[in-house]
């Protein structure tokens, strides 16, 4: 914009008059920012960045899909369901009487036979099916402090309702110590025990900061509704792995827990006996039980979900790529062409 | 009370509605009524009253008092979702940031306030006038003020240091202009010493109120009554000039003078976009409800399904076994529970209503504001003023205009006069262009107007003959006239040359300066003039003439005029009006030659585009004057009523008038008009010109400004009755018919366009919308002036002119913008959908009534095709993607409650969702809405038809909104469904996958952003990836207070390659979609914005291979 616009009517000596106001001159100071005109990188969708950007997805992605897929498939798995294998038939029509009941034997046994070589670690799992151990309820009913710190020990407001017991604090409170899994499961191989490694199945963050040393279990499961696991009095909370490992609650009603670790290979077609103790009520609302004996790969257990996410990502990406070169070449668009703006190509229309 | 003083005379009753002011007794003037002081307090609250009123204010909004209540909801224990604190949080820091906001402005105001308060005015006190400071300044006070000084408050003038009694006013505090304004102190009190005699009075006042420019009173001083006027009052925020010291009595004060009363701050408006949005927000609540809908449809059937398991369900365990009694525990019944989900749904799918939508369009909107203002392109060199944003609701409504209301004189044109032309007694002199270099010597000193203006030669002779000729008579009587019958003051000033003053013109009207200029061009120079007499200098003798009357110019009467006493003791009456005023009055007997000479003339100078004003004048007999003189002083003393009274003295005295000539002052078309009335009108804006002037001035500064051209066909409506009104107009339908079939055939047949068409212009006059405007007549009237590509109204009322553009809004859906610069616009600015001031020569009054001000009309053309597509691209992405993105995380939520039993637990923390819409999220959107462009200032003004992407409301409406709707679903399921597979019957806990999915949330609504965003500069990248990151430092945190839950699970997580899978998983696949739309759409149906952006990119390319043509013209094709 020109600076000085030619007033027309101020003339002479009157020019130097309207210069004084000039100099607390208003004009807003020039920058790149204040004008809108920092320097910018303008991407445009060309036909070519386009192409090319689906060819590197689908390279990428199918790769790692193979890859997973591949990981998923070494992933050797013996899974167990024994729910109803272990209810005498005599009881198959009430099991939750057989459950509930002290008096009636809970042992049962289970042969499984190793389908393919399994390196250790072996991770021994057990799955529940239809516990929401993310209900609400249950998710709340806890006492961080509680289970950290011994002086907080009758901190137990938010467990209910689970709370106390005999007009005591319960310690640990709260539902989901309450109904801590307490099947059991011995290992034999060839009549002989397989040990399982019990330590070390807990995140080492949750034993070191979340579950205090120095803090007993007491008046654990001594209400009237007996819910789970005891556990030993006189281990410290921080030793108590399985507790560790229960509360932290599974995030889908289908969920896994690390039951322990079998610290030697297994070779195909061996066959191994569990001994279990069938004590937990998930009679009463049709949850499933199973026993797990799975190795790992990289991708963790054995699920050939994100494989197949992988590749069909990357598959689609692939033929998109394609699809776009072909319509491209078909029918290309000059980018740009001030021929193709609206008011050109129909001059006055709309 | 009434019945009480029926008896009474009319006057005493009005006594009720004044105000009494007992001159230099405050005590007494404040003993009946409270008048208020002169503190004043713009500022809103005191500390104490702070939080009360600013959250009461702040609450006034609906989605405020929406999220107070889920605040308080989640307070119950029943339905506590959230922690206590975390569900208040949101709420708060919205209100927080706010109050701040306002506190700071409120903290601004007080301290300007104090300020003002504490100046120092001296105010007579026991006879003698003290220091005092402005807040202690009461009513009924005297006042001394001195030069430079600012004026405390509403005063009436009693004397100044000139013996005259005149004081100069500048209101450049109060308006910006620096012209002086001039107030007259009266006779009677000029000569009293406020120290010696004892001044006392009492004035009687109306009370106060909000009209600027009139001021009615009278006084009485010594048993007798003065009226006094307008121009004897003074008002704050003015500042005495070339007057060493003025005395008056202050008559209102603090919030009760005229200019508190006037600043009530820009009026309230809602940008269209705004109003659209609400309507999608209503959706959104729909769809809340429907989702908490189905959570608690979900829950009854699961409760009642599972009703006999639900005492023992370890995960439920409704027994209490506890305490004594087996009781059930937070258990209600089976409808109450269905109840409290539903209401704990709400309060966790609350952001489906975004919160942060409404403070992220304010600070939008004040960054815009912020470009706007700092724009170079729309400062004024030479008011020196700024681009204003006087309203902030607004910005994005400057892109969607459809309408163009503009008013002609100070907007189209400089309203900067220049004397063009004169015709005296029938004779045209129009020929010369010549400036003399004529210099007055008065007292040793050489006087010149501070103004050249171009005379004629012949007439510059004529007029230094003097009175000989009967020629030289008339022109002499004619400059007399102009020299005289104003109110312009002269100011001697100093200039370089000590021997040389110079005499600046003062005055309210830039016509009549122009004439003033004029006549000392030609000889006739106003040296001097006081409310008593007036002293002309006529070819180097100066003359006196007491000025006996003068009737101010209103826009009834449409002419003002002055009685002048002669030195030889005759008495003469001058008169200047508009032409159509005049000769309804002039004698037609009398020179019937002259008359029809003259009208030809004026004619022909209005279709030069020139503004013609009639001058006129009659002697006055001693029996006439006299009768005169007393009705005046009548009707001047008249409290009530005056204007009336004093309209009709003026009418008797102004008639059988001899005309003496007329005179054409052409108006410059502002610099760039023409050009950006094409530019507006190509990027498809109606541009309508009203305009007060005549059909012909107005037709022909039409054609100047290239709002009319030759090609179109015009069609005149002036008439008389409404049903010849109704007659043209019905002709003007068939006529506008008959041209666009005729365009139609011509599409048909050539297949050309509709440039063949003839496009037709309506012109009306403000007499025929009298009979229109508010009759059935307006619905033909819209239909013809839409046929019509230009819409001419001349010679209509300011009301008039509101009534045009309420036509235009009623019927259509059309935004519309007026813009003006005068008084006469502030209805119209009031009532478009947006109000432009132009602050320039005509004072302030439509820059306050604006929502936007600026120095000039070519301003437009940036503010609507450059500022206004900005505005309106980014508000409208903005909104659609704070819809999504705080959508995208409700469904996310929605999910996963339907794996958790409906029982509303979330995976992702709730400090996550909280910080979501405040942290993760929230910058990003706010930089982009204010800095993201998609096309450069460059292009938008090269291809102003780019301004129809907003008029089409391209960037937000229901089909996009939609469509965002369905891709935030794919988005969400995405988000939600892949970790839930992948991690289905594994060993994840909650928190873990939770932080998965909070992650995945928040990566994704960002790269989407980042998808679309146009240009990436080092801020979108900071907001952007400074987002991203400060969310994964934000779930660390989180993550590492080992008394929550989720503690360390981020990284036990991170740990696993897994995690990182999903994540790009997600990512990739949420937004290919999206992309492939986006792609599709841009490739095969591209908008003119895409295209030209796309030519914007490559262009710079083949600039920069241009110069490689130059030199070496071997690249024949540029690269493409």
């Amino acid at each position: 914009m020109s600076s000085n616009t030619p007033s027309s009517s101020a003339g002479g000596v009157g020019s130097a008059d309207s210069a004084a106001p000039r100099r607390n001159s208003k004009r807003p100071k020039y920058s790149k920012f204040t004008q809108q005109e920092l320097p910018a990188c303008k991407p445009i969708l060309t036909p070519r960045w386009v192409i090319s950007a689906f060819m590197l997805v689908s390279i990428v992605f199918i790769p790692i899909g193979v890859v997973s897929l591949f990981a998923s498939r070494d992933v050797v798995e013996i899974v167990d369901r024994y729910e109803t294998a272990c209810v005498p038939a005599n009881f198959r029509n009430d099991k939750v009487s057989f459950i509930q009941n002290e008096t009636t034997n809970k042992i049962c046994t289970r042969s499984l036979t190793v389908p393919k070589r399994m390196k250790q670690p072996i991770y021994v799992y057990y799955q529940l099916d239809n516990f929401y151990q993310n209900h609400r309820r249950y998710v709340k009913s806890r006492s961080d402090s509680q289970l950290k710190d011994n002086s907080s020990w009758d901190d137990v407001s938010s467990c209910k309702p689970e709370d106390d017991a005999n007009g005591m604090p319960i310690v640990p409170c709260g539902l989901i110590a309450w109904s801590l899994f307490n099947d059991t499961y011995n290992f034999s191989l060839n009549n002989q025990q397989l040990a399982v490694n019990k330590r070390g199945i807990s995140w080492k963050s949750d034993r070191d900061s979340k579950f205090g040393s120095d803090v007993f279990p007491r008046n654990f499961q001594n209400g009237t509704l007996i819910g789970g696991k005891r556990l030993d009095p006189n281990v410290s909370l921080s030793e108590q792995e399985d507790l560790i490992v229960w509360m932290r609650t599974a995030a889908l009603p289908t969920f896994r827990k690390l039951y322990g670790k079998i610290e030697r290979d297994l070779q195909p077609n061996e066959v191994i006996q569990v001994t279990l103790e069938n004590n937990y009520n998930t009679y009463s609302f049709n949850g499933k039980k199973r026993l797990v004996l799975s190795t790992t790969s990289w991708l963790g257990g054995k699920n050939d979900f994100l494989g197949i996410a992988y590749l069909t990502v990357g598959g689609l990406c692939f033929f998109l790529a394609l699809s776009f070169t072909v319509v491209y070449l078909v029918k290309p668009r000059r980018l740009g062409d001030p021929s193709y703006l609206s008011w050109n190509r129909n001059p006055g229309g709309h | 009370m009434a019945i009480f003083f029926l008896s009474m005379s009319q006057k005493e009753i009005n006594d009720e509605d004044a105000r009494l002011v007992h001159i230099n007794d405050p005590v007494q003037t404040n003993e009946r009524f409270e008048f208020s002081g002169n503190s004043i307090r713009t500022g809103k609250y005191s500390i104490l009253t702070f939080l009360p009123r600013n959250l009461f204010e702040q609450f006034h909004r609906v989605a405020y008092i929406y999220f107070l209540v889920i605040a308080v909801l989640n307070q119950l224990p029943q339905l506590a979702v959230f922690g206590r604190g975390v569900s208040i949080l949101p709420l708060a820091f919205v209100l927080l940031v706010t109050a701040v906001k306002d506190a700071y402005e409120d903290y601004r105001r007080h301290r300007s306030d104090r300020i003002e308060n504490n100046r120092l005015a001296s105010v007579l006190v026991n006879d003698q006038f003290q220091q005092k400071k402005w807040k202690n300044i009461e009513v009924g006070e005297i006042i001394k003020i001195y030069a430079n000084e600012t004026i405390p408050c509403d005063m009436v003038l009693f004397s100044t240091s000139d013996p005259t009694g005149v004081a100069y006013v500048q209101t450049i505090n109060l308006d910006g202009e620096s012209n002086l304004k001039t107030r007259y102190a009266k006779q009677e009190t000029l000569v009293k010493i406020p120290e010696k005699d004892k001044l006392d009075g009492l004035i009687k006042c109306e009370k106060p109120n909000r009209n600027i420019y009139g001021f009615q009173a009278n006084m009485e001083v010594d048993g007798k009554r003065l009226s006094l006027g307008h121009s004897i009052k003074m008002r704050p925020q003015r500042s005495l000039k070339n007057t060493a010291w003025a005395v008056g009595v202050a008559v209102y004060a603090g919030r009760e003078t005229k200019v508190m009363l006037n600043s009530s701050g820009a009026p309230s408006k809602r940008s269209r976009l705004e109003t659209h949005m609400n309507l999608e927000i209503i959706f959104l609540s729909l769809f809340l409800i429907a989702l908490c809908t189905v959570v608690s449809v979900c829950a009854a059937v699961w409760l009642r399904r599972h009703r006999d398991e639900l005492d023992y369900l370890p995960f439920y365990r409704r027994k209490n076994f506890s305490d004594d009694g087996e009781e059930n525990y937070n258990y209600s019944g089976w409808g109450l529970e269905i109840c409290f989900t539903f209401l704990m749904s709400v309060i966790v799918f609350q952001v489906m209503i975004p919160i942060s939508l409404y403070i992220s369009m304010e600070l939008v909107r004040v960054g815009q504001a912020y470009f706007m203002v700092r724009d170079t392109q729309m400062y004024d060199e030479s008011s020196n003023s700024r681009f204003q944003c006087r309203a902030l609701n607004i910005n994005e409504d400057l892109g969607q205009i459809k309408y163009v209301f503009s008013d002609k004189t100070g907007t189209l044109t400089e309203n900067k006069m220049e004397f063009q032309c004169a015709s005296i007694w029938g004779v045209d002199y129009s020929g010369g262009k010549a400036i003399s270099l004529d210099q007055k010597d008065v007292d040793g000193k050489v006087l010149r107007p501070k103004m050249k203006v171009k005379t004629d030669p012949e007439l510059l002779q004529l007029a230094r003959n003097g009175k000989e000729t009967e020629e030289g008579s008339h022109v002499h009587d004619f400059f007399l006239a102009l020299a005289a019958c104003n109110t312009i003051v002269p100011l001697i000033i100093d200039s370089h040359d000590p021997n040389v003053k110079l005499i600046d013109y003062q005055g309210e009207s830039p016509d009549e300066q122009a004439l003033v200029y004029a006549a000392a061009s030609y000889g006739f120079m106003l040296i001097e003039r006081t409310s008593g007499h007036i002293m002309i200098d006529i070819q180097g003798e100066r003359r006196r003439f007491n000025v006996l009357g003068l009737h101010e110019f209103d826009s009834d009467r449409k002419r003002m005029s002055v009685i002048l006493g002669f030195p030889d003791k005759s008495v003469k009456v001058f008169v200047k009006g508009a032409d159509t005023s005049m000769f309804s009055v002039v004698d037609r007997y009398m020179n019937k030659n002259v008359i029809r000479t003259t009208e030809a003339h004026l004619y022909s100078y209005s279709s030069l585009g020139l503004r013609t004003l009639v001058v006129g004048m009659r002697d006055l007999s001693t029996s006439e004057f006299e009768e005169w003189h007393s009705a005046f002083e009548v009707a001047s003393t008249a409290l009530m009523g005056r204007a009336s009274l004093l309209r009709k003295v003026a009418s008797n005295i102004e008639n059988n008038l001899c005309i003496l000539g007329a005179s054409g002052i052409e108006d410059k078309l502002q610099q760039g008009v023409p050009e950006a009335i094409e530019s507006l009108r190509t990027a498809g804006i109606k541009v309508w010109v009203l305009t007060g002037d005549k059909q012909e001035t107005a037709i022909s500064i039409g054609y100047s400004s290239k709002l009319l051209t030759s090609k179109m066909t015009q069609i005149i409506i002036n008439s008389r009755s409404k049903e010849s009104c109704r007659k043209s107009l019905e002709d003007a339908v068939i006529m506008s018919k008959k041209l666009t079939t005729i365009s139609d055939t011509t599409n048909d047949t050539g297949g050309t366009s509709r440039a063949g068409l003839t496009p037709a212009a309506l012109i009306i006059d403000g007499t025929s919308l009298v009979y229109i405007l508010d009759s059935e007549l307006e619905e033909s009237l819209f239909q013809l002036a839409c046929d019509c590509s230009v819409v001419l109204c001349c010679r209509v009322a300011p009301l008039q002119k509101a009534g045009i553009v309420a036509l235009v809004k009623k019927r259509t859906a059309d935004m519309t913008l007026a813009i003006g610069d005068g008084a006469n616009d502030v209805s119209m600015i009031q009532m478009a959908d947006v109000g432009v001031g132009i602050s320039g020569q005509e004072g302030r009054q439509a820059v306050m009534a604006s929502d936007f001000a600026m120095g000039q009309f070519r301003f437009l053309v940036p503010l609507l095709l450059v500022h206004g597509h900005w505005n309106y691209q980014r508000m409208g992405y903005m909104v659609l993607y704070n819809f999504y993105r705080n959508a995208v995380f409700v469904l996310v939520l929605f999910w996963y409650v339907l794996f958790t039993c409906f029982s509303l637990t979330t995976a992702i923390t709730e400090w996550s969702s909280v910080l979501y819409s405040i942290i993760y999220t929230s910058l990003p959107t706010i930089v982009i809405g204010i800095l993201d462009k998609d096309l450069s200032r460059r292009s938008l003004l090269k291809y102003p038809q780019l301004y129809g992407a907003g008029q089409r409301q391209e960037c937000y409406n229901k089909k996009l909104f939609w469509i965002t709707m369905i891709d935030t679903l794919w988005q969400s399921a995405v988000a939600f469904f892949i970790p839930l597979l992948a991690y289905w019957s594994s060993t994840i806990d909650a928190s873990s996958i939770g932080d998965l999915w909070t992650l995945a949330v928040v990566i994704l609504v960002n790269l989407h952003l980042a998808m679309d965003v146009m240009r990436w500069n080092w801020l979108t990248h900071a907001a952007i990836w400074g987002s991203i990151i400060a969310t994964f430092i934000c779930v660390i945190i989180i993550d590492s207070l080992p008394f929550l839950v989720g503690y360390w699970a981020i990284f036990e997580i991170a740990k696993t390659g897994l995690f990182w899978l999903c994540l790009l998983a997600i990512i990739v696949a949420a937004l290919i979609p999206r992309f492939v739309v986006k792609v599709l759409y841009q490739l095969y149906v591209p908008s003119d914005v895409q295209i030209v952006r796309e030519t914007e990119k490559f262009q710079t390319q083949t600039e920069s291979g241009a110069v490689e043509i130059e030199l070496s013209s071997i690249l024949d094709t540029p690269r493409r």
